[in-house]
Formats: structure tokens, C-alpha cells, sequence
């Protein structure tokens, strides 16, 4: 009875295994087939020019994108990263291109290769819309200015903040920026024209407060010295569209003719909570599957390299206990957000190869929670009486049979609660891989979040998501517990 | 040549040295009780004629295999080699029928029909034939014991040792055990008991040694070993536990 419930579960578990390391060959193979697809960074929050809709990335620059692909004919896939994973992608060569409202500067010239300019945008200062204080840069001395890192934004207001005596609050997306000005933290923020202008179309109590700055215009970027093929078609492609009145089209589309100042302040129909709350399921739970899959793919390996590893750390072998534990020691101690953007920019950069993102998330994730699950092993083990292996080896039973028949079954028992914990642990820290742009729960909802600034409904639907599935996760595990101390 | 012959043992933990060039000897079907104070080295004696401790220097021969020599397979010696431990040491996973048979399948000794046989028998032999379908927890420490007896000698070895059988017992199940033991004692097994029982060891011994600091300071038949001990450290030692 024992024997045949555990076959089920192992046999499940590989069957689940398969299936998913199916769908990940599948997606490499498609990509592989006739002809190379370019892969292309963006930002995730960068409306108008990038932005989730429906489940689709739409904006300037991916349908202007789009048009040049048709137009030139290459295949592209394009990576929603976010703007500063997307140039550190681009750098280390994970990425073929970029294309994220990316001023053309001098500075960035040094490590990449522009196109012909797209867009001429120009950064203007925005505050709260019933501030009627702040009107020009001298009304900022003291005061805190929100800013976003890596754009035109923050190197304008850096470049004046000495002069004008204000601080910078950096943040890593504009939902993040505009939140923090709304709520009243910070008096104003600087961002480039056409995001801003479209935000406050959408309903974020902004206004604009000073006139555009004229600043470097938009550009699609390579790594220096790369993908020039792909930099020529774009820029022979742009012309084309240019040329078509294509372009136009698309400008208008998402911008209509707003100039700073004259942008409509009229909010749109209120949309009701439950209509977003509904509008944000589908997505949310596409991302939460997501989350559950890379949680146990990586719980997978990390329980290999934990197996691997834990009976290493109790072996008689002087040498194996000590790679365990320097496996151990280094694992544990690097912090996992550092690990998977060593993994996924830093191995790469050096090496000269691409890594796909799940391959770099689930390798993170496993060596990770594989130097905990390693712990949990070796703790198991040797909770168990010195005296049941002495009894076991004293029948003239190998050391080998007696840890697979006497030690381990006991060791299992004392290892569930700690497992059901890493089990809870690896769920929550596949979250911080939204940091190299994986899509999981907290990416997905931080996506939505971008495109309908509404962050307080969607991050506490994430927020329940995860409770919620945790919970379960615990009680049936905890059920599980139970069965086996009884049995 | 004995059963068990041991020569010029040393063991030492480190600069510890337990046992100080120890020459005994077992012969065929004798019954030898190892006495003496804690920490004497008398259970690192016995553990070192199984290997669970490794010995430091001398031979442990035991039914024509050195056990010291590295190359000797020690798993095939330890078949032959019963062990009964002070704390039982019973599987807890696994049932009472279970913790008898489980090692003669695995070493495929017995089929698993001949094994559940053999595993009965030696059920009824020490009086818990009704207990096969039982598991440890639900035992006394006086069965438990006799349980673990039972396991050591599924395996059919020629030697027994017993590290202390009794001492984690309540003092009124001491006697079921002994009983046991005495039984197996008559029929002929070799065994080497380390014990404080020492009137068990008057009654049932072949042959007593004393052990002291890691010597073997005396040794004799019971009778003038108790009756008429001839070293200080025996005679101060019997004062304080007859």
C-alpha cells in the first residue's frame, strides 16, 4: 500500500516534469525554425510607447515596431523586462535589440549603436493636480522629486538638483513614480512628455507644470558592434513607414495632438473597482500558474541537488562534506536577487552566450532553495539515533541499505515540516525573479498595474493570490504530515 | 584457534586511550560476561569485535576472518555476528515481524515465507508470538529487548554479543530478558555479554572478565572470580555492586 502511493506520487511528479520540460523544448525548437528571431528588450511600464493591454503589449514603439518588421520582413520576440534589466540584457548580449523610449545620449553611444532618431520626446515636470504651488523648477528648493532610474527624466532633474536644492527619490517604474507624487511624498516628477501626457489622459491626478525640455530624441539600440543587420533594416524600415504616413497614424493613435499644458484634465468615465478587479483575473491567474510551475520545477532540482549534497554533508568522506558545504555556504549566502541577476546577466556577459530567462529564473530559484533543502536533509538525517544505523550495519546490512530502508524513511517524517516551509519560501521568492523580467504572479501584476494605475486593487489581488494558494498549499501538506506520522 | 581471538588491541579517541593492548579469547559455545566500572573500555571491547569501532592497533579475529583488515568484507563477517544493544535499537517503521525479517530478505538469506517462518518461531521462542503485527512504540523495554534478540538471531549467527541488555530496563523486566538469554546460553551459542548483572553472570558465565581502565585486570571461571578474587581493583570493584 505504501510502496504503490508512493510510485503515484514519483510517477506524477515525473509526468509533470516531462510536460513541462516538453512545453520548454517546444518554445526552443519554434524559435530555432527558419530564419532568426530577434530578440527585443522593453519596458513594462512605459505607456505610451510600451504597455500591456488586454493581454497584449501594444504602444508606439512595438506597433511602430511591428510595422517595420512587416515592412522589412524579420521575426521578432519581444521581452518585456523593464527598462534597466532590458539594458543590461542588451549588453551582455541576452538581447538582440532594444527598444524601451530610449534617448539617444551621448553616454549610451559609448555602449551601443543607435538608429536613425523615432520620436523627438523632451522631459517636463509634473506635480499633483491640485498643486498649484510648484510652478517652476525654483519652487523645488527643500523639497523631495521623484524620479525614474536610467531615463532622460532623472538625468535632467540630476542635473539641476544642485542648483535648485531639491532630492531625487529614485524608482524603478513610472506607476511607482507617479504613485509616489499622488500620495503626496514627493512634490513633483520629471519624465518625458508623452508618458506623462498619456497617464494623466488615463486618470492620474497629474498636471504638467512647465514647458518640454527639448531633449535627446528616441532611438532603437544594439550592442555596440552587434546585430548591425538588424539596426539597418529598422532604420531602412522607419523611412519606409515614415514615408507611408504609417507612422503618423500610429503617433496619433495613442497620442492624439496633446502639447504640455493643454493635455485634457477631464478624468475619463470612472471605471468601476469590480470591472477591474474582473478585467485583471484572467491575466493574474495566467501569472500565478506561472508562479506555481517555476516553484515546482525548481523545488524539482532543488531536491536532486539537496539529495546530492545533504547525503554528501553526512558522508564518512572528508572531501565530499566539504564541497557539500562550501555548496552550502555560498548558496545561502549570496542573496537570491543578486544570484539570478549574476546568473541571468553577469554568466552571460562574461561568456558570451544567451540564456533564456526561465532557464536563469529555475537555476537561481533551484541553487537557492537547494542549499536549504541540502540543510533540511543533513538535519534529518542526523536526527535519527546513531543507534538504528549501528543496529541496521550490525545485521550485516551496507551502509547504502540501510540509510534507503531504515534511516531515510524515519529522516522523510522529520523532514516534511521543514519542506512544506522551503515549499511556501521558493513560492513567494519565485516574486523576486520579476526583477530580470520573469513573468510570474507579481510581474503579471505589476504589468497591469502599469497600464491602468491602479496599483492598491491589483497588488492586493496579488497579494490575496498568494495568501490564498499558500494557505492551501499548507493544509494540504499539513493533512499530508499527518498521514504519514500515523502510517 | 577460538571463535574470537583478540590480540594486543589498542582503540584510542584521539590522544583517549580506551583499551591498552586487550589479548582474549572465545571459544566455541562459551558463554563470556565482561565486567568492571564505567568507562573501563568494556562496551568499546565488544563493539570493536564488530567493527563498529574501528579498531587503533591489534587483530580482531573472529570465525577465521580478521575483522581488522581493511580488506576483510566486514558486511559478510557481520552476518555471522549477532548484536543486542542496551537501547534496543528496534526499527520503529517497521512492524515486530518486520524488524525480524527485514535483514535476511534484504541479504536474501531467507525468502520472505521462510523468513515470516523463522521469524514466528523465534517470536514464540521468546514468548511474544502474539506481538508480530505489533510495532516498537506499542512495547515494553523488557519485549523490545527480547524483540531485538529475536532480530540478531534471524540472521542465525554463531556469535552474540550484548552491549548492557538490561540497563535501560525497569528492574522487573530484567529477569524476562535474562531468561532469554540463559535459554540461548544452554543451547550452545557463543556469546560475549558485557553486563552488570552479576549474578546472572555467576550462573550463566563460562568464563568472567574484569576490566579495568582499559586492561583486562582479571579473569577466571565465575566462581573464583567472585568467590575468590585475587586483585585489589576486582575486590574493591565486587565490594560495591555484591
Amino acid at each position: 500500500m505504501k510502496k504503490s502511493r508512493f510510485m503515484w506520487l514519483s510517477m506524477a511528479f515525473l509526468l509533470f516534469f516531462a510536460v513541462c520540460a516538453g512545453n520548454l523544448s517546444q518554445t526552443a525548437t519554434a524559435q530555432a525554425g527558419e530564419g532568426k528571431t530577434y530578440s527585443i528588450g522593453t519596458d513594462v511600464t512605459f505607456a505610451p510607447f510600451e504597455f500591456q493591454q488586454n493581454g497584449k503589449y501594444v504602444g508606439i514603439d512595438l506597433d511602430l515596431l511591428a510595422a517595420i518588421a512587416k515592412d522589412q520582413n524579420f521575426k521578432y520576440e519581444i521581452r518585456p523586462l523593464g527598462f534597466n534589466a532590458a539594458v543590461q540584457g542588451l549588453q551582455s548580449n541576452q538581447l538582440d535589440g532594444m527598444i524601451a523610449g530610449m534617448s539617444i545620449t551621448d553616454e549610451r553611444k559609448q555602449t551601443f549603436d543607435f538608429s536613425e532618431p523615432y520620436y523627438e520626446s523632451g522631459v517636463v515636470m509634473a506635480v499633483r493636480q491640485d498643486n498649484n504651488e510648484v510652478k517652476s523648477y525654483e519652487d523645488l528648493r527643500g523639497q523631495r522629486v521623484a524620479v525614474k532610474i536610467g531615463t532622460e527624466g532623472y538625468n535632467f532633474a540630476n542635473s539641476i538638483k544642485d542648483k535648485y536644492g531639491f532630492t531625487l527619490i529614485p524608482f524603478d517604474d513610472s506607476v511607482q513614480m507617479y504613485e509616489e507624487v499622488t500620495i503626496g511624498n514627493s512634490v513633483a516628477c520629471f519624465e518625458d512628455f508623452p508618458v506623462v501626457a498619456y497617464a494623466i489622459q488615463k486618470g492620474v491626478q497629474l498636471k504638467t507644470a512647465t514647458e518640454k525640455e527639448s531633449g535627446a530624441p528616441y532611438g532603437f539600440a544594439v550592442n555596440k558592434g552587434q546585430s548591425q543587420e538588424l539596426l539597418q533594416m529598422f532604420n531602412k524600415g522607419l523611412a519606409n513607414v515614415k514615408a507611408s504616413g504609417e507612422y503618423d497614424q500610429i503617433v496619433s493613435k495613442y497620442l492624439g495632438s496633446a502639447k504640455p499644458g493643454e493635455e485634457s484634465t477631464t478624468p475619463p468615465a470612472p471605471v468601476s473597482k469590480w470591472k477591474i478587479v474582473s478585467d485583471a483575473i484572467p491575466a493574474l491567474l495566467k501569472g500565478l500558474g506561472m508562479t506555481l510551475m517555476y516553484t515546482i520545477i525548481s523545488l524539482f532540482f532543488a531536491f536532486i541537488l539537496g539529495l546530492i549534497f545533504g547525503f554528501m554533508k553526512v558522508s564518512p568522506s572528508k572531501t565530499a562534506r566539504a564541497i557539500a558545504t562550501v555548496f552550502v555556504d555560498i548558496f545561502r549566502g549570496i542573496p537570491l536577487l543578486v544570484l539570478g541577476l549574476f546568473i541571468y546577466f553577469g554568466i552571460p556577459g562574461a561568456f558570451g552566450f544567451k540564456m533564456p530567462l526561465i532557464v536563469a529564473a529555475v537555476l537561481a530559484l533551484s541553487l537557492n532553495a537547494g542549499a536549504y533543502v541540502t540543510e533540511i536533509i543533513r538535519g534529518g538525517i542526523q536526527s535519527i539515533d546513531k543507534g538504528q544505523l549501528e543496529a541496521a550495519r550490525s545485521l550485516g546490512l551496507s551502509n547504502r541499505t540501510a540509510m534507503i530502508k531504515v534511516i531515510i524513511p524515519q529522516a522523510v517524517k522529520v523532514m516534511i515540516p521543514s519542506f512544506i516551509n522551503q515549499l511556501v519560501i521558493t513560492l513567494k521568492d519565485t516574486s523576486i525573479m520579476s526583477a530580470i523580467g520573469l513573468i510570474e504572479l507579481t510581474q503579471s501584476g505589476k504589468l497591469i498595474a502599469a497600464n491602468n494605475y491602479q496599483s492598491t486593487v491589483i497588488y492586493g489581488m496579488v497579494a490575496i493570490m498568494y495568501l490564498i494558494v499558500i494557505t492551501i498549499l499548507t493544509k494540504i501538506a499539513d493533512a499530508l504530515e499527518r498521514r504519514t506520522r500515523r502510517g | 584457534m577460538g571463535k574470537v581471538q583478540i590480540s594486543n588491541l589498542k582503540k584510542s579517541y584521539g590522544s583517549n586511550e580506551v583499551l591498552k593492548d586487550i589479548n582474549m579469547k572465545i571459544d566455541e559455545g562459551e558463554v563470556v560476561c565482561v565486567i568492571g566500572p564505567s568507562g573501563s573500555g568494556k562496551s568499546t571491547l565488544l563493539r570493536c569485535v564488530n567493527k563498529l569501532e574501528e579498531v587503533t592497533a591489534g587483530e580482531v579475529i573472529v570465525d577465521d576472518y580478521n575483522i581488522s583488515d581493511p580488506k576483510t568484507d566486514i558486511n559478510k563477517v557481520r552476518e555471522n555476528i549477532g548484536m543486542v544493544f542496551q537501547h534496543f535499537n528496534l526499527f520503529p517503521h517497521m512492524s515486530v515481524l518486520k524488524n525480524i525479517t527485514f535483514a535476511p530478505v534484504e541479504l536474501k538469506k531467507q525468502t520472505e515465507k521462510e523468513a515470516r517462518e523463522i521469524a514466528l518461531k523465534l517470536l514464540d521462542r521468546v514468548g511474544l508470538a502474539d506481538k508480530a503485527d505489533a510495532f516498537p512504540a506499542s512495547l515494553s523495554g523488557g519485549q523490545k529487548q527480547r524483540v531485538a534478540i529475536a532480530r540478531a538471531l534471524a540472521m542465525n549467527p554463531d556469535v552474540m554479543l550484548f552491549d548492557e541488555p538490561t540497563s535501560a530496563l525497569d528492574p522487573e523486566m530484567v529477569g524476562e530478558v535474562l531468561g532469554v538469554m540463559k535459554d540461548l546460553a544452554s543451547e550452545g551459542m557463543t556469546m560475549m555479554i558485557v553486563t552488570h548483572e552479576m549474578g546472572f553472570a555467576r550462573e550463566v558465565a563460562d568464563r568472567v572478565v574484569f576490566m579495568d581502565g582499559g586492561y583486562i585486570v582479571e579473569e577466571g571461571e565465575p566462581e573464583q572470580v567472585f568467590g575468590n578474587p585475587q586483585h585489589e581493583r576486582t575486590i574493591s570493584f565486587l565490594e560495591k555492586v555484591l
